[in-house]
């Protein structure tokens, strides 16, 4: 009976944390992959994976990175099961339209369709520090980079991302 | 000291750093200043794009989550009695998202209720003007909900700013003066829109729109004169102003 109560709190508890967490995850996936499918593929065995290792997440407030970081393998895992073709960047942007164009207005559907042409690794670092709210510090964990590396790919991200977007970059430093 | 590169590099890099050498130079530099509106309007657009809606709904049930070890195995066993079960969370699922879904529009056009409400308790502030409000009175109207307004008027010259209640708070009502004529805003941080919403009612016109954790804005003209489309253009301007301070 003891043992019933303490599972159904546990499951009470990871189900309140995948809640929260889910939108945020998925927005991630599906800038890491840029593919709305895989997102939440990717996602829904990452609340697997996550399930069967919960013991291994001591602290409820780690919860965040440490869900990233399966996402992260279980994207790289993808890459190693299938052979991903190569796709056109406009292709990609007509086929999530709907996702991109989601209710705004012109302006960010622009924006999601430069997002979608930056390179992964700015793309990656910049998704973690803008939508996961992760700090440099924590970007080079996850990223296995020094924090002079993170900076310098969020300064290329940025400088190249206004210029896609058509920003006055007059005023932007050479590196 | 830092110079302008060096700190427009950091910016470029994280513009929310709070360093407190960036800020240092930012205050003695009117260029950086300048510039570091401008970029901080680009990245308030940055986070909304990279918001995308949902990816799916269908996908977010715990059960999905949990391994099949963690289920019933007579469910596993009985294939007629998981198809029963199936059907009727679907239908379940059905009723919930009809419901969801009244429930949101019943939300949104009570919000918007409101808001005409309120416009009505406050005529005065809709006339047509160029004289704008005194900066100090604006900072202190939008500091309480941690914004600030672009320089240079954006989303157009702000006429008049009010703190005013609203459902148990304290909101930010502010009419800028635009092409289209006065234009009332309000910044419902308290108030949630899951979705735009657009309304038309008792002689007032406009959108609520939501702000990624920031509530929602709501943008309205009186009369027939604008329509929705121009309201959505200005309520996306005021948007791009923003500087969420908090």
């Amino acid at each position: 009976m003891k043992d019933q109560i303490g599972g159904n709190q546990k499951r009470a508890r990871f189900e309140a944390m995948c809640q929260s967490l889910r939108p945020d995850l998925l927005r991630f996936a599906f800038w890491l992959s840029r593919d709305r499918a895989l997102a939440e593929d990717v996602v829904q065995e990452t609340m697997l994976r996550a399930w069967k290792a919960q013991d291994s997440l001591q602290d409820e407030a780690a919860a965040k990175p440490w869900f990233l970081t399966i996402i992260r393998r279980e994207y790289a895992r993808c890459f190693e099961r299938k052979r991903f073709v190569t796709v056109d960047v406009d292709e990609l942007v007509a086929r999530e339209e709907p996702m991109l164009a989601a209710a705004e207005g012109q302006n960010l559907a622009e924006m999601r369709a430069a997002l979608f042409k930056l390179p992964d690794e700015y793309r990656e670092p910049l998704v973690m520090q803008v939508l996961m709210g992760f700090s440099t510090a924590e970007i080079a964990r996850e990223l296995d980079l020094s924090g002079a590396a993170v900076l310098t790919r969020l300064f290329r991200a940025r400088k190249q991302l206004r210029v896609l977007c058509g920003e006055d970059t007059s005023m932007d430093p050479q590196e | 000291m830092m110079d302008c590169a060096q700190y427009r590099r950091s910016m470029l890099a994280d513009p929310r750093d709070p360093d407190p050498h960036l800020r240092e130079h930012r205050e003695s530099c009117h260029d950086c200043t300048l510039y570091s509106e401008r970029l901080l309007r680009f990245e308030s657009r940055l986070e909304r794009a990279l918001r995308v809606g949902p990816v799916s709904q269908a996908a977010s049930s715990f059960d999905n989550v949990v391994p099949l070890r963690a289920r019933s195995r007579t469910a596993l066993r009985a294939p007629a009695y998981r198809k029963r079960m199936l059907a009727m969370a679907a239908s379940v699922l059905v009723a919930l998202v009809v419901a969801g879904g009244l429930w949101l529009s019943a939300a949104g056009a009570s919000l918007a209720a409101d808001v005409v409400t309120h416009m009505r308790e406050e005529p005065q502030a809709w006339r047509r003007t160029d004289v704008p409000v005194p900066y100090p009175k604006l900072d202190e109207v939008l500091r309480d909900s941690h914004l600030r307004l672009a320089a240079g008027g954006g989303a157009g010259m702000v006429s008049y700013a009010n703190s005013c209640g609203f459902r148990g708070h304290q909101v930010p009502h502010l009419v800028l003066q635009t092409d289209a004529g006065p234009v009332t805003v309000m910044v419902l941080v308290h108030e949630r829109s899951p979705k735009p919403v657009q309304f038309d009612e008792q002689g007032y016109r406009g959108v609520i729109v939501p702000v990624p954790g920031h509530g929602s804005l709501a943008v309205l003209t009186r009369g027939p004169a604008t329509d929705i489309e121009t309201i959505e253009h200005i309520a996306h301007r005021v948007l791009d102003s923003i500087f969420w301070t908090g």
